[in-house]
């Protein structure tokens, strides 16, 4: 049984279909790659699975359970976190903050608890804060703890992003383009950080434009077009692929 | 100390309830209600009709009032969930006129426009100076109580995911935050505290109208709020008492201009009160006392 | 019965007819600015007072009195637009709602001043209702129908075969692609304030003809119009026109059931109904 299981999902826009039955899986400790032209349904296919989007039709299971179409928290709370391709934070809320927010199960959440704060809302809510610096640190985001995300350079956001999905401790994670628009030496940095949560026991299936990041860090590679997928495989086996290479043709860009 | 102080800050201490409920929905959360008199309505007839027709005791109708108001608010809520923002602004403004039709039009209830009055005093009005020390001092309580509340609700894991959902509820979801649930509860806590407010200002006054919860009270509140600071729930008080100060202030119109009538001074105080909450918006929209930053 | 059902049907069509010009005025500055102005409910206030001073003041007939309406009331939405709304264009659009709300309270207690509270009416001729069969029809109301469908017409001619009207309908479309494309969207801001809030005071001498004028004229109202813009999909002006004519026969036929003083919850309970159902509307396209 493959951690994440997708079957025959599908999802349309007002007539334009941007997922038509896109089915493949992705296993339990390994970095998945999803590559595919622009447009080709990888960004609405998290979206769907990480129930932002509600699925025409189709089946998402996570863990041996069917997760299809549940809120997005149930499914944060499944042990499935995605993240967004434009590294979007909470603004007004600072780095510390929102780092925290992403933690699970803390009792201090709770109406009763915020007012009545007993001692294992106060406990967790300190473990919790520990947790954060302690992720921070991991991402060099010690600095700028007490920013506001909205002051945060592009580089910080992209890691903040990952740091938040690190503190929900998910099973798996879905990474939206974790290094578009990043330079090289950070696109480095960041590769690293995946590579270490993995050999940690964290899954991954992650959407890459950039193919050496992919050819470095993803095994297998899926790769999708006009809303399904097509070939999976090693990244020499699907970069070979002649059908690969003609859905590339026509699009000179590569995501 | 002096009678018509007593009043000023009674008063206030009613404002500040008002502002610390809005500040609480729409401060922290972004949930925006534009039918905050109608709440604060429902609260002031709950509570006045309770113990006018029912003869229930003061402590017990105000109770009750703040659970009618809970109920309503999130009953609301639960119809405009999925509602984007500006929907939210148009069903609360529609929801606080339909209540107020309601109460101009349920003559054997509420008596109309004629309005309920000998609501009786939380404390006996025939003390006379005692009842308005009394009050006032039961009004400052109840504010202590609702900042109490509202900060430490604030200042929680709580408070952080509803300023979380106010920059981004997808993303709150995402985080694994029932936002729907949240949202309900935070309404909800919110309108108890508008009723409360309401049931405050029937007591205090011993007459309510359909007239004073026109959509002007809760332009008032939202004016209070924006000057002392919206996010803050003490800039919620410092706005209200501000607010009562203006209001106070712009008696002196009356006087220095006796050319006019008293209907043109009535609309000159609303036109200060619109200029001032506009120039707020344009010079000073974070407000006097600032949201802070949480560490 | 069935006589009954068709006179209030004709009494809807009548007054959604003035409706949907205030609801194109809406929904076309909701299309274009993307937030609810609620300072629609002043401008249509303001543009009654500026028809009925014509009308009394000048003895200008009525379609002359509502060009004066929508003239006025276009300009101060221009000035309040450039005022308060400009500054403020990069807030949240919930922080422009409130400011509309603002400039509202400013609006109606100016006319409170310059006129008091007391209801005034127009100089119009007083004529003997037209019987048709069992239906009974106001000369009056059927002359309002009859401009407000005049104002619409000569909307939509502007809006299809105009090169401004096809820049308006492409900035409410995509603001951004607009300006790439080199639509000056501040331009078309101030156009669709004027147009917008002028078409406001339109539906405002409109409703004056039919009734009485008062600072609070378009606040009484204001429900409507949104309950029409809102059925019709907020952003759609053919839909608000649709919307309009149903809240005006709901409204209406609604007296059959409850009493009349209840007309102004009809637009309210039409609101929650359509966004429980089908929040986008009846031609609302994208719900984001
Ligand atoms: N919210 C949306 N509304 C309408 N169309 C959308 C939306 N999101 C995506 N699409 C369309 O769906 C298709 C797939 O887009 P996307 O999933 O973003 O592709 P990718 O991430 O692979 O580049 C595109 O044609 C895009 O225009
Ligand atoms: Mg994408």
């Amino acid at each position: 049984m493959s951690l994440l299981e997708i079957k025959d999902l599908t999802k349309s826009f007002f007539g334009a279909h941007a997922l038509r039955g896109a089915s493949f899986n992705a296993e339990q400790g390994c970095i998945t790659g999803l590559i595919g032209p622009n447009g080709a349904g990888k960004t609405t296919l998290f979206n769907v699975v990480s129930g932002v989007m509600r699925a025409d039709g189709g089946t998402v299971l996570f863990d041996g359970r069917n997760i299809t179409n549940l809120r997005p928290d149930e499914i944060t709370r499944a042990g499935l976190m995605r993240t967004f391709q434009i590294a979007r934070g909470f603004p007004r809320l600072t780095v510390l903050e929102n780092l925290m927010l992403y933690a699970p199960g803390n009792p201090g959440e709770t109406l009763v608890g915020a007012i009545w704060r007993g001692s294992d809302a106060r406990a967790s809510e300190a473990a919790i804060r520990e947790e954060a610096l302690r992720v921070a640190k991991r991402l060099d985001l010690t600095r700028v703890i007490d920013n506001y995300a909205s002051d945060l350079s592009g580089g910080q956001k992209k890691l903040l992003e990952i740091g938040r999905a690190i503190m929900a401790k998910p099973k798996m994670i879905l990474l939206d383009e974790p290094a578009a628009g990043v330079n090289p030496s950070l696109t480095r940095i960041i590769a690293g950080h995946i590579r270490e949560l993995a050999q940690e026991g964290t899954s991954f299936l992650i959407i890459e434009h950039d193919m050496m990041l992919v050819r470095e860090l993803c095994d297998p590679v899926i790769v999708m077009a006009e809303g399904r997928d097509f070939v999976a495989g090693s990244f020499a086996e699907v970069t070979a692929d002649a059908r690969v290479q003609e859905a590339y043709l026509g699009k000179r860009r590569w995501s | 100390m002096d009678s018509y102080l007593i009043a000023m800050v009674t008063l206030a201490a009613i404002y500040a309830m008002m502002a610390i409920s809005l500040n609480l929905s729409w401060g922290l959360a972004g949930m925006v209600n534009l039918g905050l008199a109608g709440f604060i309505s429902i609260g002031a007839y709950a509570s006045g009709l309770l113990t006018t027709v029912l003869g229930w005791p003061v402590p017990l109708a105000i109770l009750a009032a703040m659970i009618i108001g809970l109920v309503s608010g999130v009953a609301l809520t639960y119809v405009t969930l999925r509602l984007r923002d500006d929907y939210l602004a148009i069903v609360t403004l529609g929801f606080a006129e339909v209540i107020r039709l309601a109460i101009v039009n349920e003559l054997w209830l509420t008596h109309g426009s004629d309005g309920i009055s000998g609501i009786p005093g939380i404390v006996a009005r025939e003390y006379g100076y005692g009842f308005e020390l009394g009050t006032l001092a039961l009004a400052l309580a109840a504010v202590a109580l609702c900042y109490w509340l509202a900060d430490r609700v604030r200042t929680s894991p709580y408070g952080r995911n509803l300023r979380a959902i106010r920059d981004d509820p997808e993303g709150t979801a995402v985080a694994g935050k029932n936002v729907t649930l949240i949202k309900v509860k935070t309404f909800g806590l919110s309108t108890a505290i508008a009723a409360l407010a309401g049931a405050f200002y029937a007591h205090y006054t011993s007459f309510i109208s359909p007239e004073i919860f026109q959509p002007l009270l809760t332009m008032y509140v939202f004016l209070a709020l924006t000057m002392g600071g919206t996010g803050n729930n003490r800039g919620a008080m410092l706005g209200a008492f501000l607010l009562i100060f203006v209001l106070e202030a712009s008696r002196f119109i009356a006087p220095s201009l006796p050319q006019f009538s008293a209907v043109q001074h009535a609309a000159i105080r609303e036109m200060l009160v619109a200029v001032l909450f506009i120039l707020t918006l344009l010079y000073r929209p974070q407000g006097i006392s600032p949201e802070t930053r949480h560490r | 019965m069935i006589e009954t059902i068709l006179q209030l049907a004709a009494n809807g069509i009548m007054s959604g007819a003035v409706l949907a010009v205030a609801a194109i005025g809406f929904t076309m500055m909701f299309a274009v600015l993307r937030f609810p102005n609620f300072s629609l409910a002043g401008h249509m206030a303001g543009g009654a007072y500026a028809g009925w001073i014509a009308n009394t003041m000048f003895g200008l007939p009525l379609p002359l009195a509502l060009l004066c309406g929508f003239l006025v009331a276009g300009g101060i939405g221009v000035a309040s637009d450039f005022i308060v709304l400009r500054p403020l264009r990069r807030a949240a659009p919930i922080t422009l709602a409130i400011a509309s709300v603002a400039i509202s309270l400013f609006i109606e207690n100016a006319l409170r001043f310059g006129f008091g509270n007391d209801l005034r009416s127009f100089d119009l001729p007083l004529a003997r209702d037209w019987v048709i069969g069992w239906l009974r029809l106001g000369p009056q109301q059927v002359q309002n129908a009859g401009l407000a469908i005049v104002a619409m017409l000569i909307l939509f001619v502007i809006f299809t075969f105009t090169q401004t009207g096809r820049a308006m309908r492409a900035t409410a479309d995509n603001a951004g692609l607009a300006a790439v494309k080199g639509i000056d969207t501040e331009k078309i801001t101030r156009l669709v304030s004027f147009l917008g809030m002028g078409l406001a005071g339109a539906a405002g001498v409109l409703l004056g003809a039919d009734t009485s004028i008062e600072p609070l004229l378009g606040l009484k109202v204001i429900l409507s119009v949104f309950a029409a813009a809102v059925l019709g999909g907020l952003g759609s002006i053919p839909g608000a026109v649709l919307g309009a004519f149903a809240i005006g026969i709901v409204e209406e036929a609604s007296q059959i059931v409850v009493p009349a003083t209840y007309k102004g919850a009809v637009g309210f309970v039409a609101i929650l109904l359509v966004l429980s159902f089908r929040p986008s509307g009846f031609l609302g396209r994208r719900q984001t």
